[in-house]
């Protein structure tokens, strides 16, 4: 048996071998040492010198917008910026003096702009001088960059919206990520676009791409170029290329949002018309808008601080984040309720004075002497207060909740924009939490009419007359129809979701569809003086009051009103009435009549897609409206000879 | 313990691994200071102080240490490794919660590595159980099963953090160890052509090229965010531009272009390179190479087998860091995140390499005094 230093002396040799593994290690790395500084020393040098090599971010290009129509709808178009690279300013005084002539922007401006960019960031990240330049002072520049070292064009790529100030709200805008907002979004790369309203927010991770970035060797002037033994240099450098960003298809019309857009020239309020067979959106416009160009070209903040300072508030997507008291619109909803739980019937028929009386409180019609005698139809049809303050007074206001609820009242209706708003339908629950107040009988007459405490933006108002439209199913609207890649490839389809039962009977429907098609197709109808010609719509006028008046004031002129007081004008509609496709909602801010200030949009917008989708349909429709018109002239005709022979027999 | 006591002590007290490890900590340091204070980065300017606090902590604990009986050592090893291992699987429970901070431990206001402590562990386990085998035997493929797996339930656990680099270094550390304890050669080249064809072939043809993509961005996740290639030349342009006496103090423009984004921790040795040329590696080189070999020395001095192997086990996990850190940022090995041993930022790393310093001393101690 050894001793037990005996065996720590056995494993000298292996002690000695590893003697020799570190010896041999170490002259591998002093060799490469060697290679490094001493062989290659002077190479490498003079790269850390100049930092002649440098990594250039590779702008991934955003993705296309395109409408249901492959019409070009948002594109990228390049811009050219001149920078200037501090560090490979030789001659800083005769170089900025040269180039703020060429570029028309003082010595002293350029000078501040180094200086500051010289206190906050290392010389060599380059400094913008003037955005958006001419190709003219592109040129200029370009010639004698000999020069200017130190000064450059840099191209870049702006976002362009071809239709400019129309559905911007709906398309958003896009904006830089400056430092702070890079550390909210780990994923993008500093400087990036990142979309900040609109499609161009909730699909910005679909639109952006992604960026790859290039190692360029620049000279010591800052110019591209390449060395000698550069290959042995940059052999293991990997660059990566952009991935551009998918496009995407909308399910807007082109046409359509013009046509909206212009009928709600010189007027604040929204516009949305969707299919009423898919939810599809043809159009949807919001008045006053903004150029989202501007916002990713130059002057950023200073056109953001002019648009939020407009009392108009253009920046507001009133068919989404606004809402407001549906007024008689919502007499439709009250009116499927009633029919639908048998409140009423076709034959139900109502006194109308003028008011009506609650204790003793009374509630007025909106025509001072009354409608007489009101069934259903007349009620919908001349929008008779009276006939719903007493389905007011029969119905609970749960069940008139559940109702429009169904119809995609009091909540999201789930559209791909963002900051949309719920609305507020009112229940008994709502107000005792609300205002710790137990629910009036008074105030369920109120909503029967669409005033108190409902709200309802147009996209809802819209979706709401889509499901009366389409049989009662309900649909959610949708602004995508596919996304795709360059190559072609579709990424992601529109998913289009149709609510597989029929929310109310077909009896109800057929009643309340008749109403509606008399609003605008009798001459008794309250949308009779602008219902359109050849469109066979169907419709629901409706104001929405911003105050309430005195009862003294209240059969005023709503003209005569103060702008800010007048009321809102609310129209809802679809068409061809028998066999609908398209529904439209309208909201007029102080348009004071749905009729007259409401109704002209909608009809202007069906007009034109009938026109452009069912011409054959138009014409057919052309024709049976002359042949109503030249008909209901003869009668009027008739009607006046026989009081004309009346007169003179008296 | 009188004054003569004290002095006794002193003479026979092995100052030279502390004397080695502190000359290289303080290159290192102002290494560091220089490395930081060119850095753009604000933050970074108070890393040499924090450092060097880092460098007290670890030298009471080391000193400490080095009063402590080897025979302790061996007494502890398996409990030492034992709780090394339910800390490791501690960090891959609880440290999932935290994203990307799966290596590190909590303890108040304590954070650590397991896995740096790890490599000391492992050498104090392996160091028990060759010992308690039989030590005459030269070892073949059956004695090394036990051995095996006292290195793969860390390593394992190591890899799956992910840290490859640190999995790897496990494995490293336990393969000189069992070379030392006289593995067969023939058993040593087995080994390495297995693992070679193994890990070529899975590499080549066992792989598609998207999994391929995936190991390295495992191995080093950062790699494809700021370009594979780039950390890589721009340290070996760091390294070749120094020549060979250095641009001077403070002078580096690698650093202070932040164009080296790890320039105090992993790839400090390139700063130093860039500054102090190839003249300042000679002298740097030389005293690791001083320190290693003061480790083997002790591993033929000590009259225990247990020691002996400690000492080469230690020595072991300085070498493989040095040789390792060196070799990838001189571009003769992928970038694995592995530290310049005394040189690099880092409280965990700095306070491993002060405990093996103390345990190497305390072994050398032992020699003479208890």
């Amino acid at each position: 048996m050894f001793g037990e230093e005996d065996i720590v002396k056995s494993h000298k040799s292996r002690a000695d071998v590893i003697t020799n593994i570190i010896l041999v290690s170490f002259a591998i790395i002093l060799a490469r040492l060697w290679y490094l500084q001493i062989y290659m020393g002077e190479a490498y040098r003079r790269y850390s010198l100049e930092n002649s090599l440098r990594k250039e971010t590779v702008m991934a290009p955003r993705g296309m917008i395109f409408s249901r129509n492959n019409e070009l709808m948002v594109h990228n178009v390049p811009r050219f910026d001149v920078i200037i690279v501090p560090q490979y300013l030789k001659t800083p005084k005769e170089t900025v003096e040269m180039l703020a002539q060429r570029i028309e922007v003082p010595a002293a401006e350029i000078f501040q702009k180094l200086n500051r960019a010289k206190r906050e960031q290392a010389s060599y990240i380059p400094v913008v001088i003037k955005k958006n330049l001419s190709r003219k002072e592109v040129a200029l520049i370009e010639t004698e960059n000999s020069y200017m070292p130190g000064v450059s064009v840099s191209t870049f790529i702006t976002r362009e919206y071809s239709d400019e100030f129309i559905g911007s709200h709906m398309l958003g805008y896009i904006s830089k990520l400056d430092k702070q907002g890079k550390k909210k979004v780990k994923e993008y790369d500093e400087f990036q676009y990142i979309g900040v309203a609109g499609i161009e927010k909730v699909f910005d991770k679909h639109l952006k791409g992604d960026n790859g970035f290039e190692f360029v060797e620049v000279d010591a002037l800052g110019r591209k170029r390449r060395y000698l033994k550069s290959d042995l240099l940059l052999d293991d450098i990997q660059n990566r290329p952009a991935v551009p960003g998918l496009n995407i298809r909308l399910t807007i019309d082109r046409d359509l949002q013009l046509a909206a857009y212009e009928a709600l020239e010189g007027k604040v309020g929204s516009v949305v018309a969707l299919d009423v067979t898919n939810g599809e959106i043809l159009a949807i416009i919001s008045r006053p808008s903004y150029n989202p160009s501007i916002f990713s070209r130059q002057l950023t903040s200073d056109y953001w601080s002019i648009l939020s300072k407009d009392e108009n508030e253009p920046l507001y997507d009133r068919a989404i984040q606004d809402h407001y008291p549906p007024g008689s619109t919502f007499k439709t909803i009250t009116a499927l309720a009633a029919l639908e739980e048998g409140i009423v019937d076709e034959n139900t028929e109502v006194r109308c004075n003028g008011y009506f009386q609650l204790g003793r409180k009374t509630f007025h019609c909106w025509k001072k002497h009354g409608h007489g005698v009101v069934n259903i139809y007349k009620a919908i049809r001349e929008s008779c207060d009276v006939y719903f303050y007493k389905i007011g007074t029969k119905i609970d206001i749960d069940v008139l909740a559940k109702y429009a609820k169904m119809l995609g009242f009091g909540n999201k209706t789930g559209i791909s924009l963002p900051r949309e708003t719920r609305g507020l339908i009112p229940t008994k629950d709502w107000k005792l939490k609300k205002n710790a107040v137990p629910w009036q009988l008074g105030e369920t007459l109120l909503t029967a009419i669409g005033q108190s405490y409902v709200l309802a933006t147009p996209l809802q108002l819209t979706v709401a007359y889509a499901a009366i439209a389409n049989n009662g199913r309900l649909v959610k609207p949708v602004l995508i129809k596919e996304i795709f890649s360059n190559a072609g490839d579709i990424v992601q389809q529109g998913n289009i979701e149709i609510s597989p039962e029929k929310i109310f009977s077909d009896k109800t429907l057929k009643i309340v569809r008749e109403g509606l098609f008399q609003v605008v197709n009798n001459p008794n109808g309250t949308a009779w003086w602008y219902r359109g010609k050849g469109i066979n719509m169907s419709g629901k006028t409706g104001t929405s009051q911003v105050v309430r008046f005195s009862s003294d004031k209240i059969f005023n002129k709503c003209e005569d009103n103060e702008y800010k007081l007048r009321h809102h004008a609310v129209f809802a509609a679809y068409a061809p009435s028998d066999n609908p496709k398209i529904a439209v909602g309208v909201v007029v801010e102080h348009g004071c009549h749905g009729s007259s200030a409401g109704a002209p949009v909608a009809t202007a917008i069906i007009s034109k897609y009938l026109e452009k989708y069912y011409p054959e349909l138009r014409e057919k429709y052309l024709k049976e409206d002359n042949k109503m018109l030249a008909a209901h002239w003869s009668r009027k005709k008739a009607q006046a000879a026989e009081e004309a022979k009346k007169n003179d027999e008296e | 313990m009188n004054y003569s006591a004290i002095l006794e002590t002193l003479k026979k007290y092995d100052f030279s691994f502390f004397g080695a490890v502190i000359a290289i900590f303080f290159i290192g340091v102002i290494n560091l200071y220089s490395a930081t204070q060119a850095s753009d980065q604000l933050s970074h300017s108070n890393l040499f102080k924090i450092q060097l606090f880092y460098f007290l902590i670890s030298m009471a604990i080391a000193l400490t240490i080095s009063f402590v009986q080897t025979k302790n050592y061996f007494r502890y090893g398996y409990f030492i490794y034992g709780v090394n291992v339910f800390l490791l699987i501690l960090v891959l429970t609880l440290g999932k919660i935290g994203m990307g901070a799966q290596r590190w431990l909590v303890l108040g206001p304590i954070s650590f590595q397991p896995s740096e402590f790890m490599k000391i562990s492992i050498v104090l386990a392996l160091g028990r159980w060759f010992t308690k085998t039989d030590p005459h035997l030269v070892l073949g493929f059956k004695e090394l099963i036990i051995p095996a797996i006292i290195t793969f339930i860390p390593m394992i656990l190591i890899v799956l953090q992910p840290d490859l680099g640190t999995g790897i270094l496990v494995g490293l550390i336990s393969f000189m160890i069992a070379f030392y304890r006289r593995l067969r050669w023939k058993v040593i080249v087995m080994l390495g052509i297995i693992s070679l064809i193994g890990g070529s072939v899975m590499y080549q043809y066992g792989l598609k090229e998207y999994q391929r993509k995936r190991i390295i961005a495992f191995v080093n996740p950062d790699a494809d965010a700021k370009g594979s290639g780039y950390n890589a030349i721009q340290s070996k342009i760091a390294i070749g531009s120094g020549e060979f006496l250095g641009k001077g103090y403070k002078k580096s423009t690698q650093a202070s272009l932040q164009y080296l984004p790890e320039n105090h921790t992993d790839f400090i040795f390139s700063i130093f390179n860039e500054e102090h040329g190839f003249f300042g590696s000679l002298v740097l080189i030389s005293l690791y190479i001083v320190l290693f070999y003061r480790f083997i020395w002790l591993a033929q001095a000590v009259t225990k087998i247990f020691d002996s192997i400690l000492a080469v086990g230690l020595m072991s996990i300085f070498f493989w860091h040095t040789f390792i850190n060196m070799g990838m940022v001189m571009g003769l090995m992928p970038i694995v995140g592995v530290p310049l041993p005394l040189l690099s930022y880092g409280g965990t790393s700095l306070l491993t390499f002060m405990i093996c310093c103390g345990v190497a001393t305390s072994i050398s101690n032992s020699r003479n005094f208890f």
